[in-house]
């Protein structure tokens, strides 16, 4: 069991509080603007839905310098006017403290982990404390799978613009439906529900001083529950808006941070998605609507250039990471006119396993291939937007379906290529 | 007179028959320290030829550029071959020098010594060539990437500039090491290396300038996303 190391407060704390049935975990680093928010949200939610039961709020902070801590201890909990309740309540008990181990959001997870099993929580989740948009209701749905259905892992539905989501929606959607054979539409979302039973698990696995601590938690938490058979389900959660995005937040590390983490677990669970075929829905639980979203600007002219180059340009790396055929179908993607661009599924999918295939062979250092990969990323997305400019968002999805199902039907290319 | 010339030719070929006869072992030693240090080279080659493609020396070499570099200097044979040939006349050179050795004579051990003396200055001036041609190699490819990613016109120029400045700088390091015209050298380089910054700062500065406002603008403006402005969230 590879548990975290928690201060002597913290531990003091623990018995204090006793066992508890509910657990939210929050991570934080410098998000004084919103954290108190999203305390209040969860402790409202779980005092309206799971009034009476012992809850705890753990927020496991990075060292924040701008008073995150201090506000987390500030935030209000539930009082009954906040929440239109007559009965009494039992507030949830507030947990403050700074995770040890490797800066990043894996290492915030593993302390909220040791301390649920410390308090022999039975459903937790986490939220990120950067939200906006939360409310109570994203605590019903998040923890009540798990307490009230048997389900082990509670992953997030969010309404998203039909542009929203890219990477996930052209490659980690549609590779880990394909690989692993359940439709987990968005296994990168950040807030999850989870058993202590997987929490467990979690705590019991050697990654934690892996990239899995910094940056690839969230991917691998998804993975880990849909490819060891956890029972896994999705729930509705409506838009999520997070704090004004990072300007620093470059599109080529999150390629790298992102695509690494799935690549990685495709090659840790070789024996296991090898003999899965087909793909099973996963019970989905909250009500879908609709709210309108802000329109998306995209320069999809200026993402067929950067590929074009990079077809030019970067033509040594990607002869080496790509199949002959796809090499082939790829120039001549470049040299068609800007307003008959599209980028065919199949290359795409083709794209996307040799790209892994060249992972797993180490055929270039990680950072760069994974870069090299961007090009080829923002060639898909122009394609992808110029194909579905005027459709909606639902045919947009019907769209990301179909996509997905190429993964599926074009997986025996990948495992031959494996071989 | 006739018997003065046949005492001179007698005493001459007794001399060099002594001489003959005191230098022969030596001559033979050598022939048998080249022969040996030829069959060892042989079996150098054989040995690496056979075990570098089984360790993965070759898909080394493609990740790390050296193998690309090889094929640019016009060698298409595999690294691993050209690293046993090498490998094998580095074999033989050490065991010539060494069958000079066994001459015995003033000039071959001088020369011996001062090959010897030498051989780690050369062997450092290999390795820095080596470390810089890879380092070269992966940093060239860095660029090209990142300004490929980032759109700019002239990737492939820029990684090259780069690459070659690099190659340059260990390859004058390597000239230092083996003591070749060490001025003119290290003269060479500062021109040149000035020469370079101060042509890139012109270029960047006359012609570059509404770039630079707005890579600066795309940068600090807040919430801006460089200079293309999409808003796309990708995750």
């Amino acid at each position: 069991m590879s548990a975290a190391t928690l201060s002597p407060e913290v531990e003091a704390q623990l018995k204090e509080i006793g066992p508890v049935e509910l657990l939210v975990g929050i991570p934080s680093f410098n998000n004084a603007r919103t954290i108190g928010h999203v305390v209040r949200a969860v402790s409202t939610g779980l005092a309206k839905y799971f009034p009476g039961r012992p809850a705890a709020i753990v927020n496991s902070d990075g060292g924040s310098s701008d008073g995150t801590r201090e506000q987390v201890v500030a935030a209000e909990l539930a009082s009954p006017s906040s929440i239109l309740v007559a009965h009494a309540l039992s507030p949830a008990q507030k947990i403050v403290t700074p995770y040890d181990g490797i800066p990043g959001k894996g290492s915030a997870f593993r302390t909220v982990f040791t301390i649920a099993e410390r308090l022999g929580a039975r459903a937790c989740a986490v939220v990120d404390s950067d939200l906006r948009s939360i409310t109570p209701e994203w605590i019903e749905l998040l923890l009540g799978p798990v307490l009230g259905q048997g389900q082990d892992f509670v992953a997030p539905l969010y309404l998203r613009h039909k542009y929203d989501g890219t990477i996930t929606n052209s490659i980690v959607y549609p590779l880990t439906r394909a690989l692993y054979g359940k439709d987990v539409r968005q296994p990168i979302g950040g807030d999850f529900g989870f058993s202590g039973r997987l929490a467990a698990h979690y705590l019991g696995k050697p990654v934690w001083d892996s990239n899995v601590a910094r940056f690839g938690v969230d991917i691998w938490m998804s993975t880990t529950a849909v490819a060891e058979g956890f029972e896994v389900c999705q729930a509705f959660l409506g838009a999520k808006l997070h704090d004004a995005k990072d300007p620093g937040a470059d599109l080529a590390d999150m390629m790298v941070q992102v695509v690494s983490s799935v690549f990685d677990l495709l090659g840790a669970y070789r024996d296991r998605w090898a003999s899965v075929t087909g793909v099973e829905a996963v019970p989905l639980f909250g009500f879908p609507h609709g709210v309108g979203l802000e329109p998306v600007r995209v320069d999809a002219e200026r993402m067929i250039r950067v590929f074009r180059q990079a077809a030019r340009d970067l033509s040594e790396i990607w002869r080496s990471a790509l199949a002959e055929e796809t090499w082939r179908d790829v120039r001549q993607l470049a040299e068609a006119e800007l307003d008959q661009f599209r980028f065919p599924d199949a290359v795409w999918v083709r794209t996307v396993y040799d790209f892994a295939l060249a992972y797993q062979r180490r055929l270039l250092p990680a950072d760069q291939l994974l870069r090299s990969l961007v090009p080829a990323y923002l060639g898909r997305t122009a394609g992808f937007v110029l194909e579905t400019v005027t459709s909606d968002a639902e045919d947009v999805e019907a769209r990301i379906r179909l996509l997905a199902d190429r993964f599926v039907a074009q997986k025996p290319y990948l495992l031959q290529r494996w071989s | 007179m006739w018997k003065f010339l046949s005492d001179i030719v007698q005493k001459t070929l007794s001399g060099f028959g002594e001489r003959l006869a005191a230098f022969g072992p030596n001559l033979l030693a050598m022939a048998l320290i080249v022969l040996a240090g030829l069959l060892l080279a042989g079996l150098v080659r054989l040995g690496l030829r056979f075990l570098l493609p089984r360790l993965g020396f070759d898909r080394l070499a493609q990740r790390t550029g050296l193998a690309t570099m090889l094929q640019k200097g016009g060698i298409a044979a595999p690294p691993s071959r050209v690293l046993a040939v090498g490998a094998a006349w580095a074999v033989v050179a050490v065991f010539v020098l060494l069958g000079i050795g066994a001459l015995n004579l003033q000039f071959a051990m001088d020369l011996l010594s001062r090959a010897f003396s030498y051989l780690p200055n050369l062997l450092i001036a290999l390795a820095l060539v080596l470390l810089g041609s890879l380092a070269a190699a992966f940093v060239r490819r860095s660029v090209l990437i990142a300004a490929v990613n980032a759109g700019l016109p002239s990737a492939r120029l820029l990684a090259g500039g780069v690459r070659t400045g690099l190659m340059v700088l260990f390859i004058a390091m390597a000239l230092e090491h083996l003591g070749v015209g060490r001025q003119v050298m290290l003269t060479s380089f500062a021109i040149m290396f000035g020469g370079v910054v101060l042509a890139l700062a012109l270029a960047f500065g006359l012609a570059g300038r509404d770039l630079a406002r707005e890579l600066l603008e795309g940068a600090l403006k807040p919430g801006g996303e460089g200079p293309h402005g999409d808003e796309l969230r990708h995750l």
